[in-house]
């Protein structure tokens, strides 16, 4: 320390090592915060499968469930201090037609909709447009947690995207449930998957499947036409 | 007349201090961001704002930088009192290298 330059590394290498352990901390402090996301209603309210093409030239047909759902969930618990942004994202699910030793996945999942939900602290990052963005700041403006933000309402749904299945075949496929999952980013620490098992103060998300149900069959737009046809 | 200015620059560049105050700018380095770190995260915890924390880290570490590394005058209260040079005459029986010193 008998020089300029060497309290300058010093200092600076000892204010690493401060700097790592207080994160540490903050990660761990995570484990504090009682974690207990539920869930409302998860349910379907218009499911529709229709014909269609997977891009513009594409000449292969395939199927495309096209699932409206409800959301009613409270996952306001989980925004804590170090938390960045939540991952909220609903799969449905049905099993493979082949089953076991079929060469196909047991279970097929595909997500239909997703959601990033900021924290305060993280609003800066949000992927958004400058009126939205001001929308978005002005409605948590001297917080620092919003626990609105994790109140999630949502009727009737449009899902953000439309699911096939690498056959292309999806009509009239039964024991179809939709899923939510989440996932926490927090500012330093682990990125926390939906919590399949309890850990002490962090509950699991109960209630997130909704009632199996049915994809209809394909809406017959060709027969339509020719009773169109027909008649005049 | 040049010599001398680029002594001066070098000496304040340098930043030369003493052993007592070798040990106490390790001391208060050490201490001192320890300190800091620990006020960070306890009012970013009771106060839930993870930017406060930062910030008080940061400003926190830019404020021992400041204290740490110019050679303040208490750094330099105990100067190390050297022999006067070419003063006595070596002893006689001096022994150096198995040789008898003159």
């Amino acid at each position: 320390m008998y020089s300029s330059v060497v309290r300058l590394q010093n200092t600076f290498g000892f204010f690493t090592t401060v700097a790592f352990a207080v994160a540490a901390i903050i990660a761990a402090s995570d484990l504090l915060a009682p974690r207990t996301p539920s869930v409302g209603v998860l349910k379907t309210t218009n499911v529709q499968v229709v014909r269609g093409r997977p891009h513009y030239y594409s000449s292969k047909k395939e199927e495309y469930a096209i699932i409206k759902f409800s959301l009613d969930a409270d996952l306001s618990t989980l925004f804590t201090w170090n938390t960045k942004q939540l991952f909220v994202y609903v799969t449905a699910e049905w099993p493979s037609a082949g089953g076991h030793g079929s060469g196909q996945n047991a279970t097929n999942q595909a997500v239909i909709w997703d959601s990033i939900i900021t924290s305060p602290s993280a609003d800066h990052l949000a992927n958004l447009g400058p009126v939205a963005m001001k929308k978005l700041r002005r409605s948590a403006e001297g917080k620092s947690i919003d626990p609105n933000r994790g109140k999630l309402s949502l009727k009737n749904q449009r899902p953000k995207y439309q699911i096939t299945h690498p056959t292309g075949k999806l009509a009239e496929q039964d024991n179809v449930v939709l899923r939510l999952h989440y996932n926490v980013q927090p500012w330093v620490g682990l990125l926390t998957w939906n919590q399949d098992v309890e850990f002490w103060k962090w509950k699991t998300l109960r209630n997130n499947l909704s009632k199996k149900f049915v994809l209809p069959a394909i809406k017959k737009k060709e027969e339509k036409k020719k009773k169109a046809g027909a008649s005049s | 007349m040049a010599e001398q200015i680029l002594d001066q620059a070098r000496d304040l560049f340098e930043g030369q201090i003493d052993f007592e105050g070798q040990k106490l700018v390790e001391l208060l380095v050490n201490v001192a961001l320890t300190l800091v770190g620990a006020i960070a995260f306890f009012a970013g915890y009771f106060l839930q704002d993870i930017k406060l924390a930062v910030y008080l880290g940061l400003i926190g570490t830019a404020a021992v930088f400041v204290l740490a590394v110019p050679p303040w005058p208490f750094f330099n209260r105990n100067p190390v009192k050297w022999l006067p040079v070419g003063g006595a005459a070596p002893p006689a029986n001096l022994v150096v290298d198995d040789k008898m010193f003159r």
